[in-house]
């Protein structure tokens, strides 16, 4: 594999007493197209936030492109595309003004792809020319959209993108990252809750939970390995499973979820009172990121 | 000999069926029925990837493992075109359904429902669509 475009090693963030992030360690390739998952207030946007140099780290080191996160130069900056969660940013200026603002910033920038974009996603002459905060939420998304794929990015951070969008500003959204931004190899990390997307778009998958990834991996392989094991107690032998992920007990019945090992589950499937069930992603999300 | 669209694919996602598994499996069908008949060309990667808004990589992964299965064939200029495959007997066709059957078979034991009792419903299904 390449040398990751982003690197973070022993990673740790509080907000005062409570800790978000606890001596995370994540490794981004580059061309992943990685989902990341997690529940509300799980620490993603901050993850997100101290990948980019955002937010200072209380612990560890965050690099990117080989270069420290809070330290980044010009030429690293302008590799980088983010979609914040909430962009009120420059709310008082017109799209058209603040898209010229960014485009003096950056060398790479794509005219002809942000004209195309405006007119696409809905930018008639008059929103191209009325305040940003007159907009409404999914028009302010696409227009943080577009702003975070005019330079053509390398790596593009998004952060809970579609949430304001309808179906179909999320389809044409999903359309343009497939058309455009991963057939250029660009390496994607975005945190949705929105599986159905994820599971069209991502390849790659990551957990957050209790502060660090508790689970990364391809979609396609994780889905095809995920089971759970319902059995009474007795039917289970003694200890963990091989590659059991989680544990719990419902009633007299013990569900297991475990990343397949298929000679374990043939041998598992032929005794009596043993369940074996395939997951969904959204099963694999809820397990993945329950507590206790 | 025809030239299919990505209209020939619809995916479900929630599925415990990995997207590119879906692809396969329906071309896998559609070819053992005749519906794709050897020599007809398939739509390419970009044009499903885009219709269907799915990462290219996920259709490459089904297109390569059709083609190591001797299903589809990459032809120089022409893409990818389904293979000049010996058409399937009645008795591989039907293994394409264990599947699904494997799943319904799932939900009936768990409803506790006696065998004869799904093989009359199934029959019925099956004569419905008729």
């Amino acid at each position: 594999m390449n040398a990751p475009l982003v690197q973070m090693s022993s990673v740790t963030k509080h907000f005062g007493a409570r800790q978000v992030l606890d001596r995370l360690d994540w490794q981004v390739a580059p061309g992943q197209v990685i989902g990341l998952l997690g529940r509300n207030g799980a620490g993603k946007s901050t993850l997100l936030e101290c990948m980019l140099g955002l937010r200072e780290v209380d612990g560890g080191t965050v690099s990117m492109f080989g270069e420290d996160a809070a330290a980044l130069s010009d030429g690293a900056r302008a590799r980088i595309g983010y979609v914040p969660q909430k962009s009120d940013l420059f709310d008082w200026l017109t799209p058209l003004q603040m898209l010229e603002y960014f485009e003096a910033m950056y060398p790479r920038w794509n005219k002809g792809k942000v004209e195309g974009l405006l007119s696409r996603w809905g930018f008639d002459p008059y929103k191209r020319n009325s305040p940003i905060k007159k907009l409404s939420g999914g028009e302010q998304q696409r227009l943080s959209i577009i702003r975070a794929l005019a330079h053509d990015p390398d790596l593009l951070i998004l952060d809970e993108p579609v949430s304001a969008l309808d179906p179909v500003g999320r389809r044409d959204f999903l359309r343009e990252l497939v058309d455009q931004v991963i057939e250029r190899g660009t390496t994607v990390v975005f945190s949705t809750h929105i599986l159905s997307d994820l599971e069209r778009v991502a390849f790659d998958l990551a957990f957050l939970k209790d502060g660090r990834i508790a689970l990364q991996g391809q979609l396609d392989a994780l889905l095809e390995g995920a089971r759970r094991v319902v059995a009474a107690p007795h039917a289970l032998p003694a200890g963990r499973l091989q590659g059991e992920l989680r544990r719990s007990y419902e009633g007299a019945l013990t569900s297991v979820i475990v990343q397949a090992d298929y000679e374990q589950l043939a041998q598992l499937a032929g005794k009596p009172g043993v369940r074996i069930e395939t997951l969904s992603l959204e099963d694999l999300f809820i397990e993945m990121t329950r507590e206790g | 000999m025809t030239d299919h669209t990505a209209n020939l694919f619809s995916i479900a996602t929630g599925s415990s069926e990995p997207i590119y598994r879906q692809l396969v499996e329906q071309v896998r069908r559609l070819a053992a029925a005749g519906q794709l008949k050897p020599g007809d060309g398939m739509p390419s990667v970009r044009e499903i990837a885009s219709s269907l808004a799915l990462n290219p990589m996920t259709v490459s992964k089904a297109y390569s493992l059709l083609e190591m299965d001797g299903v589809l064939a990459r032809r120089r200029g022409l893409g990818m075109v389904v293979a000049n495959f010996a058409p399937a007997r009645p008795a591989d066709r039907v293994e394409l359904l264990r599947p699904a059957l494997e799943r319904a078979a799932l939900e009936a034991r768990q409803l506790e429902l006696e065998p004869d009792t799904v093989l009359t419903l199934f029959e019925t299904i099956l004569k419905e669509a008729k």
